[in-house]
């Protein structure tokens, strides 16, 4: 009798799929171009017995070089390594949004990066947003306009909206509304978040 | 009715707690991390209904790294609010569905927690089983319970669950016709954005859970029992919550089962979901088959309601399962029969509203088809039969139905764009619908302690946790409008049970009349030591002053007074309140909140697709004590029932009786793309017994949407869709032939 759990994708097969693709990814980008990026996917065939390796990237402006394990993603390392909480993890499969940080100027899952790919990478993150006490426009348009109900999406919608604004600075509300559709919310405070995002497109 | 002068309350206020969670500084419960902390997982039943014969963890146990297993054979702790009507446990053998509990494991880290379930050998000797409600029910079905698959009562709960007034027969005699017909509504999940997850850790006997729920209180009462110890050595925090819509009431089986890990282990234990773990792992919204019988006068109004229904509680019944959508109307002869009934599937209970948005749905479709029928205007048939007595005997404290209906109607303009059924002709489908929904108004159990600091600041310090409803908002509004001390002067203590008083939990929208009306009772408890002693110094009697933005005055002659900060110098130290409240309705009278919705949609003739074009939301919730926050609290509800009326279901395959689509993508929650500005209308209102008039708001909104959105697409296409999800595939088929 087969008593696996049947339940389909886990983390875990999801990881090591994540993995197999990423290995062919590096063999193309090392044909295709010559140096910097290719390593930026140094697989398990880096030091394969440990199963860790060492990345340097920029998190917030500030510099880090850390050893990580090949199957933990950049959501984990912010979180567990780094904490820097504010992204949260409310799928950890690529399907919520709640974990987008900004990588190299655009908003990507964290949950679905895995930190050894980051290497030479600047990452900004919800906490990297205000200088001090003084708030990015963005955050505070989502105080004034209730972008948070449990909050627990907010940083990731911030994060997309902050990425819109970064490529354009005053979009519309439909571009806004798709720059941030990979970003669900539960308590369905859509309208919300969207008014924050133009409100702050005003702001600045 | 006129509303009363407030300074603070009514006006549209940021959230207190705002800077924390838009700075990623809010703390939820899984960004805690304790030294030496251990992670923890889950392993879950693959069969539908088996006994375990043997768990073998063996090969787990010597994986470097694991610390703690647990499971049915060696941990017997009960779950008291997991089974209402039986006895359940956090591991139970049997296992009764596909994703019930057996096994938990802690080790150094997440990865190896779940290598270790891999290893973990669990021998199965597969039972019988049931998926279908209306099948569970027949005498030769598979029995999960020795006494069949109807759920019991046990005093708190009955089954089959029975409500009756009037004289049904009488009302049919009456009834210039009849009309009979069945809906049906599917089981869907919370889905709430952040996953089970609860912290543990022991120091000596004292047990401390970062928990991830909507009562404290509640959590901290039902983990004392479970594991037997007494209230004051349990400590249940919870300082940021990322919403729960009812499936995070009281402490939930991860949360004994991380107690006992930790304690196995010797270490603090972090116990995280996965998402398909918390798809099925816990539970959604039940699932019902309701056949309403209903007479009706020509005109369209009711003389009699008859509905028997299903509804499927899955493998073990925590909630009532019962349906309410009939509370909104005015029926003169009354009588239902609800029958929960357990299957092997996955749990339902609570999902915000746990009662209504399904049975609106039934009942709102059922009445406007029969006014199709009759060839009245939906509008003129809601409204004429608008709900004015409650249960058929007790006076309303207050009802703004009316107001309501006719409000909402005008912001929508309903006179101009209605249409009979399927008079919209082209490629797109114009259709406009409404639907009459609410939620009880409760009163109850509330306490609340203020301390009035030397610099006339204060701290409320209260039992409640936000779940994203902007609940300590309003409770720092209602203490900031009854001291008579500014906003910003208030700080808020909540969340410990170590430190605050017992609040009900932010669950059946109670937060705000529980403990805001304890809340007003203690603050006015400081006002009354203030004035004892400002008095002396006014040269007035306490009872002639008044308090009001910092500032102790006579009520008489506001120019004779003192700033409060020199009265409470004239205490040795600061001043405390406090109040635990418990009122009740006077005899005869029931507490309510209303509401109406009415929506827009563009049926797509050659692809089924239903897009919403505009949706008014008019509601009663009294006085509305934040504005900004109770206008998201609407929006949100009514885009949870835009995701039931159009996309969510949880599917089951049943050959493996397997949910195969436990996650986001394939749950198919709204997304920004779906949905519109749902445009909120606040009716002038308030209640007589609610903290500063005010009335729930936190569950109205997603009753009266799913109803509504299915009376558009009718209006729209001319065909009645008695089953959800209105699926464009249903749509077509329907509209095709
Ligand atoms: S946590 Fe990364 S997308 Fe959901
Ligand atoms: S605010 Fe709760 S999920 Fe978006």
């Amino acid at each position: 009798m087969d008593d696996k759990k049947g339940k389909g994708v886990s983390r875990r097969d999801f990881l090591k799929r994540v993995g197999a693709g990423s290995v062919g990814a590096a063999v193309i980008s090392k044909g295709l171009l010559d140096a910097p990026g290719a390593d930026a996917y140094p697989t398990e065939a880096v030091e394969p017995a440990k199963g860790r390796s060492i990345v340097s990237l920029k998190v917030n402006g500030k510099a880090y070089r850390i050893e990580v394990q090949h199957r933990q993603t950049l959501a984990e390392v912010l979180r567990d390594e780094l904490g820097l909480t504010g992204t949260r993890i409310g799928c950890d499969r690529g399907e919520c949004g709640a974990c987008t940080v900004i990588i190299d100027g655009r908003n990507m899952y964290s949950c679905s990066q895995l930190a050894v790919w980051m290497s030479g990478k600047e990452i900004l993150t919800v906490e990297g947003l205000a200088k001090g006490d003084k708030l990015d426009p963005i955050q505070q348009a989502f105080i004034d306009h209730d972008g948070p109900q449990c909050g627990f999406c907010t940083s990731g919608q911030i994060m997309s909206g902050k990425a819109l604004l970064l490529r354009n600075p005053s979009p519309s509300e439909a571009q806004a509304r798709r720059a941030l559709s990979g970003n669900l919310c539960r308590c369905g405070n859509y309208n919300r978040e969207v008014e924050a995002v133009l409100a702050a497109a005003k702001a600045r | 009715m006129a509303q009363k002068e407030f300074s603070v309350v009514g006006k549209a206020t940021p959230r207190i707690d705002g800077f924390e969670r838009v700075t990623g500084k809010a703390e939820y419960t899984g960004d805690v991390q304790l030294p030496g902390m251990l992670y923890a997982r889950v392993l879950r039943s693959p069969h539908p209904h088996a006994k375990i014969l043997s768990i073998d963890t063996s090969k787990a146990e010597k994986l470097p790294g694991v610390k703690a297993i647990v499971h049915s054979f060696n941990t017997q702790v009960t779950w008291a609010s997991g089974g209402l009507t039986q006895k359940r446990m956090i591991f139970n053998n049997p296992v009764r569905y596909v994703g019930d509990a057996v096994a938990a494991v802690a080790a150094t880290d997440r990865y190896i927690a779940e290598d270790a379930l891999e290893l973990i050998e669990v021998k199965y000797e597969k039972l019988p089983y049931v998926l279908d409600a209306a099948a569970a029910l027949k005498s030769d079905a598979p029995k999960i319970y020795p006494k069949g698959n109807l759920s019991v009562g046990d005093g708190r709960v009955t089954a089959p669950i029975r409500e009756q007034w009037g004289d049904v027969e009488k009302g049919f005699k009456e009834a210039d016709k009849v009309f009979e017909d069945t809906y049906i509504s599917k089981h869907v999940n919370n889905a709430q954005m952040e996953r089970r997850v609860s912290v543990a850790k022991w120091d000596g006997a004292k047990l401390t859970v970062y928990a991830s729920t909507q009562g404290i209180s509640n959590a901290r009462g039902d983990i004392a029992k479970a594991l037997d110890l007494p209230l004051s050595r349990v400590r249940v925090v919870c300082k940021y919550m990322g919403a729960g819509f009812g499936n995070k009431n009281q402490a939930q089986d991860y949360d004994m089962m991380t107690a006992v890990l930790a304690k196995t282990a010797g270490q603090p234990v972090k116990l995280e979901f996965t998402r398909e773990d918390d798809f099925i792992g816990m539970h959604g919204r039940w699932a019902s088959e309701q056949h309403y019988k209903v007479g009706v006068k020509k005109d369209g109004t009711i003389t009699a309601v008859e509905l028997n229904a299903i509804t499927n509680m899955g493998a073990y019944r925590k909630q009532s399962g019962d349906l309410t959508g009939c509370d909104f109307y005015n029926i003169p002869n009354y009588k239902k029969v609800v029958s929960p009934t357990h299957t092997n599937t996955v749990v339902a209970a609570n999902y915000r509203a746990p009662a209504y948005p399904q049975s609106v749905f039934g009942f709102a479709s059922m009445l406007d088809q029969i006014a199709f029928d009759l060839g009245v205007n939906p509008y003129d048939m809601f409204l004429k039969n608008r709900v004015r007595v409650s249960k058929g005997k007790s006076q309303f404290t207050s009802n703004e139905m009316e107001a309501c209906i006719v409000e909402g109607a005008k912001k929508i303009g309903w006179q101009e764009k209605w249409h009979p059924a399927g008079a919209s002709k082209g490629a797109k489908l114009h259709g406009i619908g409404m639907a009459l929904g609410g939620y009880p108004f409760r009163l109850g159990l509330g306490a609340a302690t203020i301390r009035l600091n030397p610099d006339a600041t204060a701290h409320v310090i209260v039992g409640v946790v936000d779940i994203g409803t902007g609940a300590k908002s309003t409770m720092a509004i209602i203490a900031a409008e009854a001291l008579g001390i500014p906003l910003d002067q208030i700080q808020l203590a909540s969340g410990d049970t170590d430190v605050t008083p017992y609040s009900i939990g932010e669950s059946s929208s109670r937060t705000t009349s529980f403990t805001g009306t304890a809340v007003i009772a203690a603050a006015e408890d400081v006002r009354k030591q203030i004035f004892a002693v400002a008095a002396r110094e006014l040269e007035a009697k306490p009872e002639e002053l008044d308090l009001k933005n910092g500032i102790v005055f006579l009520k008489s002659n506001p120019g004779q007074k003192m700033p409060l900060v020199k009265a409470i110098r004239k205490v040795e130290s600061e001043i405390i309140g406090r109040a635990t409240t418990n009122p009740t309705w006077p005899e005869g009278f029931d507490g309510k909140c209303f509401a109406a919705h009415f929506c827009e949609v563009e049926v797509d003739r050659f692809t089924g697709q239903v897009r919403l074009t505009r949706y008014v939301a008019a509601h009663d919730s009294g006085t509305i004590i934040n504005r900004l926050t109770a206008t998201s609290q609407v929006k949100g509800g009514v885009v949870q029932g835009i995701g039931m009326a159009f996309t969510e279901e949880l599917l089951i395959d049943r050959p493996t009786a397997t949910p195969i689509n436990p996650n986001y993508r394939d749950a198919k929650v709204p997304t920004h793309l779906e949905v519109p500005e749902i445009e909120v209308l606040f009716v002038d209102a308030s209640d007589p017994y609610g903290p500063f008039g005010g009335k729930p708001v936190g569950e109205p909104p997603i009753t009266a949407s799913v109803g509504t959105i299915a009376n558009a697409i009718f209006n729209a296409t001319g065909k009645r869709f008695k089953e959800l999800p209105i699926t464009p595939d249903k749509i077509l088929r329907a509209i095709q032939v």
